[in-house]
């Protein structure tokens, strides 16, 4: 029971071939690039989305933090992109593997420390400290400042994998439920499957706050360090 | 659980590379945002010629000599 409720997040090979890689690249298929002056609804619809996006995200960044625009609108897409595309049936979602996760997250946010330490040392070492502090406790809060820190990579992956993850397993587990309650109690199993809609549409929703917090927060690592 | 199989991992973090990195950003790096098109209101910028400073009654058409 174990072995089959997982068995969805293992990464698709097919006879030793790792098509996990058609799979994590399927989404680019559906951003088509715009080739005319005035393009098709979908290309048109894209823009408009990316472009609202964009302003709304690169409004609070300085002219240093904006050269970050098309790294976060790529991120933003991507992770939603995958995100809605695994609430499809029997489909495969990336960011359900940790691997991917801590792949995106950790380059982003070290890039975003290490800007800060490069341009603006002394603001990005006053972080650790909050404003304030009372001096006895000084060595203290700057171990804790530290930590919290260098959580931030790990907490950006396992949020993003969790919640992807247990919003997953939950559809599976009362999909199940509703099926097998059909022969015993068709009324239970009426009720188990309005809250199955419930939760896709739920799930929806997560699917894309998840891509909106992650490139939230990473632009938020950015704005402390430009 | 599944996802702390790390022999999966390479694989999926290179394939992840590839597309966020340099497919995704292609894709988007071509889309441009033009302006709205609507039509922008402008003020002439033409000066006047050095006879047409000063308007002097001479030139007045009825007070022309007549012809």
């Amino acid at each position: 029971m174990n072995e089959n409720l997982f068995s969805s997040f293992i990464t698709p090979t097919m006879m030793g071939l790792p098509i996990v890689i058609l799979i994590i690249m399927f989404p680019t298929l559906l951003f088509p690039i715009p080739t005319r002056l005035i393009n098709n609804r979908l290309v048109s619809a894209q823009q408009w989305l990316a472009q609202l996006i964009l302003k709304q995200m690169m409004m609070m960044h300085s002219p240093k933090g904006r050269t970050w625009a098309l790294m976060l609108i790529s991120l933003i897409m991507f992770i939603g992109s995958t995100n809605l595309l695994g609430l499809l049936p029997h489909s495969f979602t990336p960011t359900t593997q940790l691997s991917m996760n801590l792949g995106m997250a950790i380059p982003l946010w070290a890039g975003a420390v290490i800007t800060g330490f490069r341009y603006k040392t002394k603001a990005s070492l006053a972080h650790f400290l909050p404003q304030g502090t009372p001096v006895p406790l000084i060595p203290m809060l700057v171990i804790i400042e530290t930590i919290s820190l260098f959580i931030q990579p790990m907490a950006l992956a396992v949020r993003l994998t969790a919640n992807i993850t247990a919003g997953h397993l939950l559809m599976h587990l009362i999909g199940s439920a509703a099926l097998a309650l059909i022969s015993i109690s068709p009324t239970t199993a009426l009720i188990t499957f309005i809250i199955l809609i419930l939760l896709t549409i739920l799930e929806f929703a997560v699917a894309l706050i998840q891509a909106y917090v992650f490139t939230l927060l990473v632009s938020l690592y950015l704005h402390d360090n430009t | 659980m599944p996802q702390l199989d790390t022999s999966t991992w390479l694989v999926t973090i290179i394939a992840m590379i590839l597309m966020l990195f340099i497919l995704i950003q292609l894709k988007f790096h071509k889309y441009s945002y033009p302006l709205s098109p609507a039509p922008k209101t402008f003020k002439s910028t033409s000066f006047p010629t050095p006879w047409e400073t000063k308007w002097t009654k001479i030139y007045s058409p009825l007070l022309l000599p007549q012809q």
